[in-house]
């Protein structure tokens, strides 16, 4: 059923935005590095396949969940390989607390209010359903959640050593944004308020929601689904980065010698 | 803090100068024999519980009896055995291992453990009002509501367990303060022994985890006591919102319990292999990967309510998941061992023993985590039989391994081996006996928490066995205790490092002096103590770990930080009892909502009140810290009337409120509304009072700038109650999330 041609959206403009980053990329970026580069394709990957794959064209106004996993790509997921793919500015000598920039708490608390933020801010009922319904607040909605996901994941994955929170303070950072984006993931999950209004109410132009509807996927379910959706798998997806920051931690013995393949890459 | 004057001078042994100690040896001390002691009533219980179910359709205890008995036996175990012990041998031996002179707040550590006692007083002093609580370990509503336990034993479960609950957390902010603040020159943090390192965690767990329960706790009582009905259906409750707020707590507790067993196995297995352990920074990493997991996995423990399916498969997802860290460090356990010098001490055996009976409570773990399988085991003896695999035969036996690794240490003097070895051989029969049977007793259908049972095939021979199996474990104990009493007198004088144990408790005396060390050895791996005694073989030679940077931040900040995430967890779950409760009240509209009975402007104002009043702390504070101390007292004085006028404004609404008649009671809405208002003005209460003393303190010219981080502390909790209401204000008041 995902085959069908119709779900497909091949001329998305969003092969403009792949197309300028690429060539953004390789103009800036030289000479390139190939695990970076491998990050980038991943990240356009997923930015194209959230609009073109079926998740693109059922996120609009038929289903709940699917809209609820191109947020998480567009918030979490591209703006994270899109930080891996750019080049890390190494510091001359071991890393140490002074380095810092004396901004980084405030740059943490922004990135955190933002990244966080956003979802919740989005997911007021009559946020959801007029970027839902709306293309110019959809825009705005998917260009925000870009730029509020790399803010978020600034301080923990940006290129610059100097604006990277230290990791213990990494970790407390993602573990309270797993809390905050798990609040508003319970709340979807079991409130009976409905979200989202447009999607109890779906115009079926293809037919394809009788399907769903028929294999079980009523709007209760779906909302049940996104909220899930919500709260495990971001919370999943920071625990990996709370891994990955232990393991810089434990290694970070000095930074002027060889580090492995694995530590420049994170 | 690393550096105060010593609390104690004198070393003095009498009994009065033990209950005045804040010497955090003796204060560990006391943790364990209080534990010790509630070992044994926890104890006696269960063996009146098996002794009434070695026989079929036994009448030694009376059913109501018995519901008491398996009630206070789970409470007693969980929050007077495991709690405490676990505790003090954090108190004891942290500070020691990370070359501290004390833990950082002496005088509260005092305090935290004797709210154990108190809170256990509580809990047993039920029995002489005439009703034991009786309505399981986890108090599942509507039982425990008043209509049916109308009797005082629930009242006295929920204030015993909330006192000792707070008084775990205070003891946990110390250990995480201590840890943080007071660690020795070169002691980084990713250099402290596994065990300092695990009960850090475990600290910063409790600190995370109770809160959920004490909200819980004071929802039940304002129920029981004033009438709301948060967890009674019949009056529009949700008895299963007490279900997810208890399993909130219930499962990171459970982890509260295994992380310290896995905290003394990664320091018991490597000094009997003579070896450094296997992957260190992976045992380290999943300890505090499992804090973080174990609060994604609740709902397991509620796969028969009726969640969805959805959910269930989520949360079966997530709890195969957790299984993953806490399975590869069996790994790192076993790996250690390979190829190691093994010396089969009783400390050893203990902790192999440990590994192969928590792999066994672990696999049938992972066997309800499947959803099909948990619909048909749960609430049989197939459930009691998993936990006690992991609680008893993984964390008891560590326990065992701890107290026969570090007595030495604490008392001077070693335990015997050979009785050692018998009370290990003891145990292991007893154990599996009792617990190994139940598996199949579950599998054949027989449900937990039934007083009698009829004589279908085997289940005689099966509950016969087990209940032999419980004497079995009882005498071993008593052999500890006979072995305990002997080598006190009689047994070899330890030395400083019997063991050759590589960490810094061995480097000093046994029992250590009041102020612990006279001089530490250098801290340049994370085995100093061997590296001080085979300075040929060094670690640090052949492994570089991170140097320390000498980064330690005040004290009494760090633990303001602790508190604040505490209380912001009890309030977020109050407010999530909002949202419940209110989230659509268009439909069953009965009696005031929020719409029709709050004045939302004028609160607004109030709420500008408030939040003025952090501008004016902040302002406070910089005169503070530049010595204006005229200005200081003014906007000091400024906050407080702020403070003070917001709880005008409160009271003011509040008889309003009241004189329309809409009180706690009244309905759902006005319940949840008091309830989170009400605990909020109590937090700004407590807030101006603390702003007072300081006020106080610095009329009298006690607070200057050198001691401001402590007002700067007093300043982190007065922003967060700010914080608080912000989202109290947008949730109720504003009707965001509606
Ligand atoms: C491998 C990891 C583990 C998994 C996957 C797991 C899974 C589960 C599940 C699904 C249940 C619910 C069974 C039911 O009531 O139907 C349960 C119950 C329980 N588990 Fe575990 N568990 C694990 C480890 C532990 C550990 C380490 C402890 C204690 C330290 C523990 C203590 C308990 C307790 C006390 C209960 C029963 C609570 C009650 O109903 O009174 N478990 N476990
Ligand atoms: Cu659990």
């Amino acid at each position: 059923m995902i085959w069908t041609p119709e779900l497909w959206h091949w001329m998305s403009p969003v092969w403009w935005v792949v197309g300028l980053i690429l060539v953004v990329y390789f103009v800036m970026f030289r000479p390139i590095q190939p695990a970076r580069l491998i990050a980038l394709l991943l990240g356009l990957l997923f930015l194209s396949m959230a609009y073109v794959s079926p998740v693109g064209y059922l996120a609009d106004g038929f289903i709940f969940s699917a809209h609820m996993v191109q947020h998480l790509l567009m918030l979490l997921v591209v703006p994270l390989c899109l930080l891996l793919s750019l080049p890390r500015k190494q510091p001359k000598r071991a890393a140490d607390s002074s380095d810092k920039v004396p901004a980084l708490k405030l740059i943490a608390t922004i990135g955190w209010i933002g990244g966080v933020g956003a979802m919740w801010f989005w997911h007021v009922p009559s946020l959801c359903t007029l970027s839902t319904e709306t293309f110019t607040v959809g825009l705005l909605r998917d260009t925000s959640f870009l730029l509020a996901g790399l803010i978020f994941w600034w301080p923990i994955y940006g290129p610059l050593e100097r604006t990277r929170l230290e990791p213990p303070v990494g970790v407390l950072y993602l573990f309270t944004a797993c809390l905050g984006c798990s609040l508003l993931g319970i709340y979807i999950t079991f409130t009976s308020t409905v979200v989202c209004p447009v999607f109890a109410t779906p115009a079926d132009s293809l037919g394809i929601l009788a399907q769903l509807q028929a294999a079980g996927l009523t709007p209760a379910v779906d909302q049940n689904i996104g909220g899930l959706l919500m709260w495990i798998p971001p919370c999943m997806l920071y625990t990996g980065a709370i891994i990955s920051l232990l393991a810089r931690w434990y290694t970070s013995v000095d930074h002027d010698h060889s580090t492995t393949t694995a530590a420049r890459l994170t | 803090m690393l550096n105060h004057d010593p609390v104690e001078t004198r070393e003095s042994w009498g009994l009065f100068s033990w209950i005045c100690s804040v010497d955090h040896k003796r204060i560990g001390i006391m943790y364990m024999m209080l534990a010790t002691f509630f070992l044994f009533v926890g104890g006696f219980e269960a063996l009146l519980i098996r002794a009434q179910l070695a026989i079929p359709m036994n009448d030694f205890v009376s059913p109501k009896m018995y519901n008491q008995l398996f009630t206070l036996h789970g409470t007693t175990m969980i929050f007077l055995v495991g709690m405490p012990v676990f505790t003090g041998f954090s108190n004891f031996i942290v500070p020691l291992m990370i070359g501290a002179k004390d833990v950082a707040f002496p005088r509260l550590n005092a305090l935290s453990f004797w709210m154990l006692p108190f809170g256990g007083v509580l809990l047993y002093f039920s029995f002489f009002s005439g009703s034991a609580p009786d309505a399981g370990w986890f108090s599942y509503a509507p039982l425990s509501t008043k209509p049916f336990s109308s009797l005082p034993g629930v009242d006295y479960w929920i204030i015993g367990l909330a006192v000792m609950g707070i008084g775990s957390v205070s003891g946990a902010i110390n250990i995480v303060a201590t840890v943080i603040c007071c660690r020795a020159p070169g002691m980084s943090m990713q250099r402290m022994p596994l065990f300092a390192w695990i009960m850090f965690m475990q600290a910063v767990l409790i600190v995370i985890t109770i809160p959920p329960l004490n909200s819980a706790l004071a929802m039940l009582l304002i129920d029981r006591w004033l009438g709301a009905a948060f967890f009674e259906p019949a009056r529009g409750g949700n008895a299963v919102l007490w279900q997810h707020f208890f399993w909130i707590f219930g499962h990171p507790e459970v982890y509260v319990f295994a992380l310290p067993s896995f905290a003394i196995v990664s320091e018991v297995i490597p000094v009997f292999s003579r070896k450094p352990i296997y992957g260190y920074s992976f045992v380290a990493g999943s300890s505090a990967v499992i804090v973080l997991l174990s609060y994604t996995v609740w709902a397991h423990h509620m796969f028969a309510v009726g969640l969805g399916m959805w959910p269930d498969i989520f949360f079966a997802a997530t709890t195969m998941l957790i299984a993953l860290p806490t399975g590869v460090k069996i790994f790192n356990w076993t790996a250690t061992l390979w190829g190691g010098s093994i010396q089969l001490t009783t400390a050893m055996l203990f902790a192999i023993a440990f590994l192969i009976q928590f792999v066994i409570g672990g696999l049938t773990g992972i066997m309800f985590a499947a959803v099909p399988v948990d619909w048909q085991l749960t609430d049989t003896y197939f459930v009691v039989a998993h936990f006690h695999y992991v609680l008893v035969g993984g964390i008891v036996f560590s326990l065992f391994a701890a107290t026969y690794y570090w007595f030495p240490k604490i008392t001077g003097r070693m335990l015997n081996e050979r009785l050692g070895k018998f009370q290990f051989w003891i145990w292991v029969v007893g154990f599996n006996a009792t617990f190994g049977v139940q598996h199949f007793l579950g599998l054949m259908g027989m449900p937990r928490r039934i007083y009698q049972y009829d004589d279908y095939p085997g289940w005689y021979l099966l509950n016969l066995i087990s209940s032999i199996g419980a004497g079995l474990m009882a005498i071993g104990t008593l052999v500890l205790v006979w072995n305990i009493v002997r080598s006190l007198r009689h047994g070899t004088v330890a030395g400083r490092n019997p063991w050759k144990g590589f960490t810094l408790e061995w480097s000093t005396t046994s029992p250590p002096p009041l102020e612990n060390f006279d001089e530490l050895p250098e801290i340049r791996s994370r085995r100093p103590v061997w590296d001080r005694d085979n300075p040929e073989l060094a670690d640090w030679k052949t492994e570089k770990t991170p140097e320390d940077k000498g980064y330690r931040p005040p004290a009494c900040k760090v633990s303001a930080w602790a508190f604040v995430i505490s209380e912001a967890i009890f309030f977020i779950l109050l407010l999530v009892s909002y949202v419940v409760f209110n989230s659509n009240s268009g439909e069953n509209a009965e009696g005031p909502t929020a719409s029709t009975a709050l004045d939302v402007p004028r609160t607004g104002v109030f709420t500008l009140v408030l939040l003025s009043s952090s501008l004016t702390f902040w302002i406070a504070e910089h005169c503070l810290r530049r010595q204006k101390m005229g200005a200081f007292k003014i906007w000091l004085s400024f906050t407080i009337l702020l403070g003070c006028a917001f709880i005008g404004g409160q009271i003011w609404e509040y008889t309003g409120l009241i004189s329309d008649g809409i009180t706690i009671n009244r309905n759902l809405f006005a319940s949840t509304f008091f309830t989170v208002t009400g605990f909020h003005g109590l937090h700004v209460t407590g807030g101006i009072i603390a702003l007072s003393i300081m006020l106080i303190m610095a009329s009298r010219g006690y607070l200057n700038a050198k001691r401001s981080p402590v007002f700067a502390a007093v300043g982190v909790y007065w922003h967060f109650v700010d914080v608080v209401w912000i989202a109290v204000f947008s949730i109720i008041y504003l009707g965001y999330l509606q």
